[in-house]
């Protein structure tokens, strides 16, 4: 049986931090008379009184050791479990959301993933919208802690390839992953106040300005509009978001090593080289079929194109303008997007791109076995050998990911809804990216008016694939449980 | 080491073959014309002549000695004989009084010898009979064709794990018989059988002759080419349709264990996972299709069973056919439907598609991947079938199904920039590529034909159908550099 008094130990620090972070939403009301201030005290109240009991009635006495099982339960907990807690000042707020709606939009904020169901975001108090942007921001950060030092050591997915004790590692920047955590710490820290800073001398005023910094370092993309970033009609800001999502779709383990090691691994990594290379490739097909099918001015295609398929990739999912009316090309191009994902390391989800190096070189070497069927062909990873047991991950992580998607999809329309919103509803629930395709969960619509089902389903689809899927589903492997 | 430049008089003798064969099936729908009185007549004996000539010719300045065909030759062969097939097989399209252009012709052709079933011709009701035998020939060659192929050839060219299926080795357990060539014939005349015994059925519950031989035809290939654009709607029969569904149910099930059955191994077939399987997609969809119908569309419970499991068969088998219009079916069936063109028959039928065999591979191979995360040091195998499967299987069915999803999303990514709208896009993109024929929507919805589609999006279709029957990577194959490098 899994011992889980430290799972129970870690999830309530982690209650104990959401409670000191609904804090500042807090201060932002009561400073400015709004009426949520209660709301979010009480909610730090339950969190933290929660929180402290799970910490100290689980104390460990020694240091803490966990084994395999119990990393894999902390990892699921900690979302589910945070999740919760951080529902709460959506429960009680003035909005008067139902619990689903708040888990909903909890779980929408901690993935990353930014679809939503508040309607009339323009009129929502200040403090419900910093909420939703630290929930982002939180879940940004955590992803990529698990990024680094959780998923390698338990072997998801060929993520085992960014293992940091690995000698032959080149991206062997500190040699302890606690170090290099508070690294990463730091460059998001940075990054975020630049991107607000940026953000504000574009013409956002400084609260709208750190909401966005917010959520789109952390690829996650709840606005303080309905509107989303069109709301502000500025192409200087969509062009400043549009390269801070493109950095929150990057590997942030390389954003230290110029100033550690001086080296630029950044221009020499095929996983980054690859990402843009493959957005630019989209970014400028959709330009094109903008200016040339919709008559839009070359600037306007461009910037429109770029803006949306850098969205979409980096699976943050802001919006300027209602892509699905583009037409089919770009709705069918939208829809294979959703599965891309950013790079490894990152705040994005989805299939991430190492993944889709790897496959394409597994297809690749498969053509040529085929042809030679004693030749020996090598895969490899930024110039260095990936094992069979990576490729085979990865492989086996591609499949699952067909499966969920699949599963999800028929489960939303056995829920009632029709066939275009269960399908990209799953994906984008998936792959973090927020809105789907058709009227009702497209970039202009609202998860609002999906059944309750619908939604914890969604939330669920949302949890497994930042998880990266395999994490989740061994809690539900019999052998798990057994001693 | 290398290989000689490769040779290519081997290839040209069995294409030559083929044309020869093809020329002698058109004297068939010239002799119904006749029958009619139709002028049409003239074009297939036109066509055959020039098919036999080319045949011939070829054959005969291609003859060599001994046959032992290269690695590179098989590849090279199997995906010219179903290029050439089609070549010649739209030359009656072409020049008949439907006077359809070369594009349509072809793809006419192609989507008939693929066993796609999905039409251009939009007036079936008013084309000569012998175009309507024609393109059944068509689907029933072509699905003898893909037996074949996945009897003899794809297990010796290792593709997508069809090594699983090889007849010869120890390890294999339906061992019906020591040799592939005798497999094969054996096969044809099972294949024979039970279309001679499907058209009797038909006629005998009141469909014309012709009627009767071109659906027994084109369901057992899971083909789906009927005689109306309204397909099996236009027959108000029950028992007509069921028949039907029965006869694409067989043509989805691997014809080797068919051949068992026949010969009494009752215990193989029953044991056999694939099949099991199969059966269980079928009754899962079909149940949960005729449920939707019965609540939500208001179908009476016998009629909602049975057309939600003809659709369910028909889809997933790839034939085509419908009794209903189920291309403006919403959500729940739709969403099956569309993931159904996907999983395709069982391996070793005439479906195409990902075929259930691998995804039993995939489900065993990742079960096994999330214990070995739990315990690294476990030894855990997984199983097929109660046989452990190698890893180069594994990994062959893995890479399968990721350039099966790439070549999807490409496709239906070039019919977008071509114009066609977004769930058109995406069914006909999966239709073609599963050979399944419809999709949804509108415009190439069940009864509708292809033909309003711009010409290229034809050409693109066309090549889809080609890549999902031959599985991939005998096409990609030819497209490495190393191919052709001698």
């Amino acid at each position: 049986m899994v011992d889980i008094r430290p799972v129970l130990y870690v999830n309530g620090l982690l209650l104990l931090a959401l409670a000191v972070a609904m804090l500042f939403p807090a201060a932002l009301e009561y400073a400015g008379g709004h009426a949520d201030a209660a709301t979010f005290v009480a909610s730090a109240l339950v969190s933290g009184f929660g929180g402290l009991i799970l910490a100290f009635g689980n104390r460990p006495s020694a240091r803490l050791v966990l084994t395999t099982r119990q990393a894999f339960l902390i990892t699921t907990s900690a979302w589910v479990v945070a999740a919760a807690s951080a529902a709460l000042p959506f429960a009680f707020s003035s909005l008067d959301l139902t619990y689903t709606d708040s888990y909903f939009e909890a779980m929408s904020g901690l993935t990353t993933t930014g679809a939503t169901v508040i309607v009339g975001l323009d009129t929502v108090g200040p403090g419900i919208l910093l909420w939703r942007a630290l929930l982002h921001w939180l879940g940004g950060i955590g992803i990529i802690v698990v990024a680094v030092a959780v998923l390698p050591i338990l072997r998801i997915g060929g993520m085992q390839l960014f293992r940091m004790e690995s000698s032959e590692k080149s991206e062997k920047v500190r040699p302890r992953v606690s170090q290099i955590a508070a690294g990463i710490g730091t460059a998001y820290v940075v990054l975020t106040v630049v991107c607000a800073l940026a953000l504000w001398a574009a013409g956002m005023t400084w609260f709208e300005a750190i909401c966005h910094a917010l959520s789109t370092l952390s690829t996650g993309g709840f606005s303080t509009s309905d509107a989303s970033i069109g709301h502000f009609g500025s192409p200087l800001i969509e062009w400043i978001i549009t390269f801070f999502m493109m950095v929150g779709g990057g590997t942030f383990v390389l954003y230290i090593t110029p100033w550690r090691y001086r080296r630029w691994a950044l221009l020499h990594d095929s996983q980054i080289r690859w990402f843009v290379a493959f957005l630019a490739f989209f970014s400028l097909w959709l330009a094109f079929w903008q200016w040339a099918v919709n008559d839009a001015t070359p600037h306007d295609a461009l910037r429109q194109a770029t803006f949306s398929v850098v969205s979409v990739v980096t699976t943050t999912g802001f919006a300027t303008t209602d892509y699905s009316a583009w037409g089919g090309f770009a709705q069918t191009v939208f829809f294979v997007l959703t599965f891309i994902g950013g790079c490894t390391g990152s705040t994005s989800g989805g299939i991430k791109i190492f993944r889709w190096e790897v496959l394409f070189q597994i297809a690749r070497t498969h053509v040529k076995r085929l042809l030679h069927p004693h030749g020996i062909f090598v895969i490899d990873f930024n110039r260095q050998r990936v094992s069979d047991a990576v490729v085979r991950s990865v492989l086996g992580f591609m499949v699952l990911y067909f499966f969920a998607f699949a599963l999800l999809s028929i489960a939303l329309t056995a829920l009632g809804l029709d066939a275009v919103t269960s399908i990209t509803g799953a994906a984008t629930a998936l792959s973090n990216v927020g809105p789907g395709l058709g009227d009702l969960i497209g970039p202009a619509g609202n998860f609002k008016a999906l059944p309750d089902s619908a939604k914890w389903l969604l939330s669920f689809g949302m949890l497994l694939g930042r998880l990266e899927i395999f994490t989740v589903l061994v809690l539900f492997m019999p052998v798990f449980w057994r001693p | 080491m290398r290989e000689p430049t490769l040779d290519l008089r081997p290839i040209f003798l069995v294409i030559g073959l083929l044309l020869s064969t093809l020329a002698l099936a058109m004297l068939l729908p010239a002799m119904v014309d006749l029958t009619a009185r139709n002028p049409d007549w003239q074009v297939f004996a036109a066509a055959a002549a020039v098919s036999l000539f080319v045949g011939l010719a070829t054959l005969l300045a291609s003859r060599t000695g001994p046959m032992r065909l290269s690695l590179r030759q098989s590849f090279l062969l199997t995906a010219l004989a179903w290029v050439g097939a089609a070549a010649v097989g739209s030359l009656p399209f072409a020049f008949s009084t439907l006077d359809l252009s070369a594009t349509d012709a072809f793809f006419e052709a192609m989507s008939g010898i693929t066993t796609t079933g999905a039409t251009i011709i939009a007036d079936l009701e008013t084309a000569p009979p012998g175009i309507l035998l024609w393109r059944a020939i068509l689907q029933w060659l072509g699905g003898i064709g893909a037996i074949a192929m996945a009897v003899a050839v794809l297990p010796a060219l290792k593709i997508g794990g069809m090594e699983m299926f090889r007849l010869e080795g120890p390890e294999t357990a339906e061992r019906v018989m020591p040799r592939a060539a005798g497999v094969v014939s054996a096969i044809i005349f099972v294949y024979l059988g039970v279309t001679v015994a499907l058209a009797l059925l038909l006629r005998l519950q009141g469909m014309t002759f012709i009627e009767a031989v071109v659906h027994a035809m084109s369901t057992i290939s899971t083909g789906g080419y009927s005689t109306t654009n309204a397909s099996l709607a236009a027959f108000d029969s029950v028992t007509i349709q069921l028949t039907v569904l029965v006869g694409m149910v067989v043509g989805g099930m691997p014809f080797v264990l068919l051949l068992a059955l026949f010969r009494g191994g009752f215990q193989t077939v029953r044991r056999d996972a694939q099949l099991r399987w199969y059966l269980g997609f079928i009754v899962a969809s079909g149940a949960a299709i005729s449920a939707w119908l019965w609540l939500s569309r208001g179908l009476g419970a016998p009629a909602a069973l049975h057309h939600g499991f003809f659709t369910a068969a028909s889809v997933m088998t790839g034939t085509g056919f419908h009794t209903v219009d189920y291309g403006n079916w919403s959500g729940l069936p739709m969403a099956i439907l569309f993931f159904l063109m996907f999983v395709g028959g069982c391996a070793g039928s005439t479906s195409a598609g990902i075929k259930v065999f691998r995804l039993q591979v995939l489900l065993a191979n990742a079960r096994v991947q999330a214990v070995r995360l739990l315990s690294p040091n476990t030894v855990a195998i997984p199983y097929y079938n109660r046989r452990p499967v190698p890893e180069a299987v594994a990994d062959s069915v893995m890479g399968f199904l990721f350039v099966y999803a790439l070549a999807f999303a490409v496709l239906a990514m070039l019919l977008g920039l071509l114009g066609l709208d977004f769930v058109t896009a995406l069914s006909s993109a999966a239709a073609a590529l599963g050979n399944v024929g419809p999709g949804f929507g509108d415009i190439v919805g069940p009864g509708n034909a292809y033909a309003e589609l711009p010409d290229l999006a034809k050409w693109l279709l066309a090549a889809g159908m080609l890549l999902g029957r031959l599985e991939m990577f005998i096409v990609l194959v030819l497209f490495a550099p190393t191919f052709w490098r001698s």
